[in-house]
This record gives C-alpha cells, sequence and structure tokens, in this order.
C-alpha cells in the first residue's frame, strides 16, 4: 500500500544517488517543467532512477516514464502509477 | 590548394597519472632517477590472489578531479583518462572551458582491460540481488571505449573519435592514429590510454597469463633482460596527450614538445615470442621507413623489455635485425621496470618518457636491473646523459601485437 507520494526532495535525492547531478530540491520544484537534461540528468540517468524507486517500492513502472521530459511529467506519471491500484 | 610540406603532428601537452607520479614532472622525476615504486597489492579484495606484485597508483582522490555526474558512470580507468586528459589539455594551453573550434578537437585512447571493477560491483548485484539491481551505466562503464566517450563529452569535443583495441602496442598505435588524423587535417587530438587492472576481478582475468610474474618480491618480480627474468608485472594509470598540426601549435605560440615521425605494427601471435623477433624488427623499419629516419639515427631506444627470457632475447634480436650494428651501441632503457607495465598505457607511458628524455637529454635507467644477459647498450643504474634527437619506442601484446614508434625532439626540421 502506497501511502506518500514520491516528492520532489526524493527525486533531487535519487539525481544525486543514481546520475552523481547536484540539484536543489527547492529549484527542482520551481524547475519541474524544465528538460532533464538542463540539470544535467542523461537518459541513462533516468533510467537509473527508474530502477530505484521499483526496487523500491516493489512496483513495475510504465515503460513511458524513462521517457519522460521534465521532472512534473516524471513525478506525476510515477506517483499516479504507484497510488492506482495500490 | 598549394603544395604545402605535409602536415607534421606535434606533440604539445602531457598528462601523467602513474604509480610514481600524479603529474608529469613528478613521473619524470621518479624516471629520471630511477626510483622503483613497485610494491605489494594493497588494494581491497586482492590479498588472496597469487598476484602480488604490481605498480598500483596511490594518493589519486578521483573525488577531487573529476565531477559527480561523470564519477557515478565511470570506472577507475576512466577517471585516470580524465585526469590525465585535463593535464595535457592544461599543459598544451587548451584547458579553459568550452573548445573554440570543437569539431577540431578529436579523441582516441587505447584500452586493454577496460572497467573490471564497475563491471565486478554490477554484476555482483545482478548475482546477489537480481538484474533489476544493475545500475544503467553498467552499459558503457565497462566497456573499451567509455574513456574515449567521457573526454570528449567532458570537453565538448566533437572532432573525429576513436578507440583503438590492438592489445597492449594498441597505445602506440593510438598515437599513430591521432597522428594520422591531424595530417588528415583535424587541428588537435587527445591521445593516449589510462588503465585499471588490479581490482579482483581485472586481476584473476590476467592469472591465466604465462607470463605474469607472481614472485612476492617488489624487487625481484620484473628484471626483464636478466637471467633472472620470471615475467613481468601489471600496473595501472596512463597518460594522455595533446597532438596538434605543428604549424598550428606555432601559431598558437605553445612549445611543440616533439613531433610523431613513424609508427609501423605486426602481428605475429599470441605468445608466440619466438616469432616476435621478426615481427618487431618489421615495425621497426617500417617507423624508420615512415619518418625518412636511418638507423643511425636513432638515439635512445624504449624497449619493451617483457621480462621472459624467450620475449627479451627476440626484442635484443629484433632491435639488432633493424638498426644492424648500430643496434648494439644505441643507448636502450625499459623505465617501467620501475612502475610495471600498464598494458595499454605501458607504451604511452614510455612515450612520454621518451619526450621528456629528449627535452632533458637524459636516457632514464631501468630500475631494479643489473647484470643483462643480452647484447644490448641497457642504461641500468642510473640517468646517462645524451644528446637526443630521435627516440624509438617499442611494444609488444600478450596477444601477439607488435609495434614501433619513432618521436623526433620538438623544433628539429629532420626529413
Amino acid at each position: 500500500m502506497i501511502t506518500t507520494e514520491v516528492t520532489f526532495d526524493e527525486l533531487a535525492a535519487l539525481m544525486k544517488k543514481a546520475a552523481g547531478v547536484t540539484v536543489d530540491p527547492q529549484e527542482l520544484r520551481q524547475a519541474a517543467q524544465s528538460p532533464f537534461d538542463s540539470f544535467g540528468l542523461d537518459s541513462l540517468g533516468l533510467l537509473g532512477i527508474v530502477g530505484e524507486l521499483e526496487n523500491r517500492y516493489g512496483r513495475s513502472l510504465p515503460p513511458d516514464s524513462e521517457r519522460c521530459k521534465t521532472p512534473q511529467e516524471f513525478l506525476d506519471l510515477v506517483n499516479t502509477t504507484l497510488t492506482a491500484g495500490a | 590548394m598549394s603544395t604545402q610540406r605535409p602536415r607534421r603532428a606535434a606533440v604539445t601537452g602531457i598528462g601523467v597519472i602513474a604509480p610514481n607520479g600524479l603529474r608529469t614532472d613528478a613521473y619524470w622525476k621518479s624516471v629520471s632517477e630511477g626510483v622503483p615504486v613497485l610494491d605489494r597489492i594493497t588494494r581491497e579484495g586482492c590479498g588472496h590472489l597469487p598476484l602480488r606484485v604490481a605498480g598500483e597508483v596511490r594518493a589519486f582522490d578521483a573525488t577531487a578531479l573529476i565531477e559527480d555526474r561523470f564519477l557515478v558512470q565511470t570506472d577507475r580507468f576512466s577517471h585516470f583518462a580524465m585526469a590525465a586528459a585535463a593535464l595535457a589539455l592544461d599543459d598544451a594551453g587548451l584547458g579553459s572551458g568550452d573548445p573554440a573550434e570543437p569539431f577540431s578537437v578529436g579523441v582516441v585512447t587505447a584500452a586493454g582491460s577496460g572497467g573490471g571493477e564497475f563491471g565486478q560491483r554490477e554484476l555482483q548485484k545482478l548475482w546477489g540481488q537480481g538484474s533489476k539491481f544493475v545500475g544503467p551505466y553498467q552499459s558503457i562503464a565497462w566497456f573499451y571505449a567509455a574513456s574515449t566517450g567521457q573526454i570528449s563529452i567532458r570537453g565538448g569535443f566533437k572532432g573525429p573519435c576513436g578507440v583503438v583495441a590492438s592489445d597492449e602496442a594498441g597505445g602506440l598505435d593510438s598515437l599513430a592514429h591521432a597522428a594520422r588524423a591531424v595530417r588528415r587535417g583535424t587541428g588537435t587530438m587527445i591521445v593516449g590510454a589510462a588503465e585499471a587492472p588490479l581490482a579482483p576481478y581485472s586481476m584473476v582475468c590476467q592469472l591465466g597469463y604465462p607470463e605474469l610474474s607472481t614472485v612476492d618480491d617488489p624487487d625481484r618480480a620484473y628484471r626483464p633482460f636478466t637471467a633472472d627474468a620470471c615475467g613481468f608485472v601489471p600496473a595501472e594509470g596512463g597518460a594522455l596527450l595533446v597532438v596538434e598540426d605543428e604549424d598550428r601549435a606555432r601559431e598558437r605560440g605553445v612549445p611543440v614538445r616533439a613531433t610523431v615521425a613513424g609508427h609501423a605494427a605486426t602481428f605475429t601471435g599470441a605468445s608466440r615470442w619466438e616469432e616476435s623477433r621478426e615481427g618487431l624488427a618489421r615495425a621497426i623499419r617500417g617507423a624508420l621507413d615512415e619518418a625518412g629516419c636511418a638507423p643511425e639515427e636513432v638515439d635512445v631506444v624504449f624497449a619493451d623489455a617483457l621480462g621472459v627470457p624467450e620475449a627479451d632475447r627476440a626484442e635484443a634480436l629484433a632491435i639488432a635485425d633493424a638498426l644492424g650494428a648500430h643496434g648494439t651501441r644505441v643507448p636502450v632503457t625499459a623505465p617501467k621496470t620501475g612502475i610495471g607495465r600498464a598494458h595499454c598505457a605501458a607504451p604511452v607511458l614510455d612515450t612520454v618518457a621518451a619526450v621528456l628524455a629528449m627535452e632533458h637529454g637524459q636516457v632514464p635507467p631501468t630500475p631494479n636491473v643489473s647484470d643483462i644477459c643480452h647484447d644490448l647498450d641497457l642504461v641500468m643504474s642510473r640517468a646517462r646523459p645524451a644528446e637526443l634527437r630521435t627516440a624509438l619506442v617499442l611494444s609488444r601484446g600478450l596477444m601477439g601485437s607488435n609495434a614501433a614508434l619513432l618521436v623526433r625532439r620538438g623544433g628539429e626540421s629532420a626529413r
């Protein structure tokens, strides 16, 4: 049962852990519509974040999650998936 | 177009990360003084393996030199390569920010060992936790091409890039490849090799080589050309060079440290050391021919010095075959006996030593070696002062590649 959504704080921490990208959670929230590559996150880095979340929550995320272009788009898809049918 | 003389490939920058120095000046000080740094292997997880002695790069702090986003996706061999490339670019006066002409700068590296430590970590996750725990950067980090890719991405270089996978001698082949790219019109090439073969998985991969020395005394483990030769010891680290069009370098006002004058490569089969005599001799002749260089013009030879009696004999005979009587008179050296053989990076480190030897007018010595049993003038206990204009660097790989590279002192207009 998923009771909390993945937050910008958690995404920022994952970007650091999985891809070595340092970003302030506040800035990530404010620039949530900016493309991931503007933060220095490449497609393999996002794939690593998807894998971390899948392991953490024991759930598969849809193939589209690793194709998301922005933090907002990614969190919307991830949280919709994690909360739906949980 | 005009009928100018052929473009020449000039060495204008050098970056070294080696067991005996984390900068070029430190490397040369140790090499010229003949200080051996071979020691018992201390890297984690290696203590139970029968390979005891190697040249470790200690006190290298990748986190201080390379950004996190590159660190997480790369192995130690690429950390060495990126750090050495940055030193070389600084040395060439190209270290600041984005290149003015990114499409005129290319990268070529050689690699033999790949990213074994990174790969082992991810494979342990695969078998320990499952496939979903393997990180995506496993797809690129272990791969021979990783260092070329990461150097080009980090520097914003968009010129012709490549990777030479031709065994240990590939280190020399990469320099030749870069020189050819420059002659064909690419402005600048960043070229060389770095290896990190001292981790458990990587070391186990090497244990099958009959040429590997498992002697546990650092002073006796690697003594080529002697009656006690018992194989080679590996090393980690490497060197990257900036090679550019000589005219362009002079226009930029940077010193031309050396020119890449000639190269040739042959193949005679894995561990067929007796046959490497002819292969190496032909490579030497090919390099001399390309450079338009007579055997007598060679002022110093940096030997491959494998440390296997049959291979040492083949090399001594190859030098005599190719250089004639001059082969027994020319000073020969093998500074790698002090640091070990860093696979593809070994001949690149030798090329750096050759350039520095010409600049300093000194043939560096061959540490830990005395009483040789071959007809060579091997420089042993201390550096020998000499006027050096042309240096020949030799390399052979365990899989059968042979290569020779001829470099000339900067500012010389031979040919």
